[in-house]
């Protein structure tokens, strides 16, 4: 790990020198009174001071719709894979972590190499959080700062960033930063300063538990009062499902062209809340009741999903279902609290 | 194996899904490469009674409509409900809001009792006779069209979204409109259009109607949560969703 300090300035001319590369750059930008990350234009639109993004760079991770393959019906069928080389600029820890999650997810049981192949052509530019959004809770859930992950990390020490290229893609982006000196003692103390700070501050809503103990916590739940009460509200419009950034289901379409022979496979997300969600052949869907999809959400992200990844639960604390949820009803947060307090979890 | 036999008919409506349909422009071109259209106003002058395939516009509000569509029915093998006026009645059926013979000396005047002004209360396609598919929207969308019919063609069963428009609104970046206390129908309409109003910063209108299972009693309590009401909400809904 190589650390160096850039002056703003300096880190401006950076992100032009980037943006002239060969390489696509996306990074976090203002849209109306929100940010979204999206193509970037010039070092002035990027704005690293964000509270959150509407959705997460998982729309670059696991692209909304990707075409698989391309088939002739009868005939043949090629894999379609994606790789053009891209820059994320801009990632908060939360997200980092969520992505680092999804790498697991896709690489082990079968190795999925359309999300493969797209994953190892992005670098990430991570950045501890600035400003904290009005429903996080990384620090709740241990993601407020991220060891793992980026190719370089940025902290903002007020007039310059801390930048640590940790991988050999992050260090030849600092080729692109001729100014920059290596850290001094004083700079690294400012970062761990900021980060130690994000580790207490990034808690709008608090857990009252370790995260370990959520698999735990909901073994114990599954027949419990709060599924119903909450989902009576559910719309099952799976807005906490787009925004979320470890969701990653998706269902498989084909699309056929006019020749009605030839055409191509897609995937496009889908969400646990849809109705249609898990229904199977012959029309039975085995989870009908918008409880039983509601309370699915939590149990993939508290106890699923950890199942597959070592324990690691699958909610970042970005909080953004909570502020895309119309019906107010999806604070993770608020449900795990209500079955602590009337569980043991011994 | 010869081409299926399309026909397109229209019914109360402005024709602007037949438009949509036009203006696929050059595919037009595969359209009628894949199928045979043996009858289809607004874009030829030849008729048919024997197709296959059926495409109604537009609603059911006259008596010898009625009699038509049902005709029509029994001829065509697969009969599809295009655009909102046929599929959910749409802003055809403001109409059954009121009085009927209001509305027609509102409409007609003087003229109201002519017999050719007979009109009855709105009907979907459905509501009359059976129907196989339904492609939604006010109007239908170019690609969406495209798609389920060569779907049909291909003896599939097209996808039709039954989730709300929030999906593709979530999918295109919109904030909520409830988040600056607007209303909006998203979390009851069916998706498919990808949120076009909510994107140009309006409320969804309810074109497609509503998703098959809409979750109608969370609506007064999440109405308040935003100081807003049932009725507020009623009243949106009488554009596109009046019963």
């Amino acid at each position: 790990m190589s650390v160096s300090t850039v002056s703003k300035d300096q880190f401006k001319q950076f992100v032009e020198a980037l943006i002239r590369s060969d390489q696509r750059v996306v990074g976090v930008q203002q849209r109306n009174d929100r940010f979204v990350f999206d193509d970037l234009a010039t070092a002035d639109a990027l704005r690293l001071d964000y509270d959150v993004t509407i959705l997460s760079p998982r729309k670059y991770i696991l692209p909304q719709k990707e075409p698989l393959l391309q088939f002739a019906a009868g005939e043949s069928y090629t894999p379609v894979h994606e790789g053009a080389p891209m820059v994320l600029l801009g990632v908060h820890p939360y997200d980092m972590a969520s992505i680092n999650q999804m790498d697991q997810l896709f690489s082990q049981d079968e190795y999925d190499s359309h999300y493969m192949n797209r994953r190892q052509h992005i670098t990430v530019i991570a950045c501890d959080v600035v400003t904290p959004s009005e429903n996080v809770f990384a620090a709740s859930m241990g993601t407020a700062t991220v060891e793992k992950g980026y190719d370089m990390l940025l902290t903002d020490i007020g007039d310059a960033y801390v930048v640590q290229a940790a991988t050999d893609k992050g260090k030849a982006l600092t080729n692109l930063m001729p100014q920059a000196r290596p850290a001094s003692e004083a700079d690294l103390d400012k970062c761990r300063a900021v980060q130690e700070q994000n580790q207490q501050k990034l808690n709008q809503h608090v857990l009252e538990c370790k995260p370990s103990y959520l698999p735990k916590l909901l073994e114990k739940n599954y027949e419990h009062p709060v599924w119903e009460e909450k989902a009576r509200l559910c719309y099952s419009c799976g807005s906490c499902n787009q925004v979320c950034p470890t969701c990653y289901c998706f269902d498989v379409q084909d699309e056929v062209n006019w020749d009605l022979k030839s055409g191509t496979r897609y995937r496009a997300w889908d969400g646990c809340l849809l109705e249609d969600f898990a229904t199977v052949a012959g029309d039975h869907n085995f989870r009908k009741n918008r409880s039983d999809r509601f309370r699915h959400r939590l149990y993939r992200k508290g106890k699923y999903v950890p199942g597959k990844i070592d324990g690691q639960i699958a909610c970042v604390g970005c909080g953004r279902c909570i502020t895309a949820c119309t019906s107010n009803i999806a604070n993770p947060v608020d449900v795990y609290n209500q079955l602590m307090k009337r569980t043991d979890i011994g | 194996m010869s081409k299926p036999r399309v026909a397109i008919f229209d019914f109360a409506c402005c024709e602007g899904c037949q438009l949509q349909i036009v203006n696929i422009e050059e595919e037009i071109i595969d359209l009628v490469g894949a199928v045979d259209v043996v009858e289809w106003r607004e874009a030829m002058s030849e008729q048919s009674h024997e197709y296959d395939i059926a495409i109604i516009e537009g609603s059911i509000t006259r008596p010898e409509d009625e009699h038509r569509v049902q005709i029509i029915r029994t001829r065509a093998k697969i009969l599809i409900a295009l655009g909102a006026c046929a599929t959910i009645g749409g802003v055809n059926k403001m109409k059954n809001n009121f009085d009927l013979n209001e509305v027609k000396r509102c409409v007609y005047g003087q003229d109201a009792g002519m017999p050719h002004l007979a009109t009855t209360t709105t009907r979907a396609v459905h509501e009359v006779v059976d129907v196989d598919y339904k492609i939604h929207g006010c109007p239908i969308e170019g690609e969406e069209f495209k798609r389920i019919i060569r779907d049909l063609l291909l003896g599939k069963t097209p996808f039709v979204p039954n989730y709300p428009v929030c999906v593709e609104c979530k999918e295109r970046e919109n904030v909520c409109r409830y988040e600056y206390n607007e209303i909006c129908l998203g979390p009851i309409i069916r998706a498919g259009c990808g949120a076009p109003c909510p994107t140009a910063q309006w409320r969804c209108f309810g074109c497609r109607g509503l998703v098959d299972n809409p979750n109608v009693d969370a609506a007064q309590e999440v109405m308040e949560q935003y100081n807003l009401t049932l009725d507020d909400l009623k009243q949106k809904m009488v554009l596109f969703n009046s019963k």
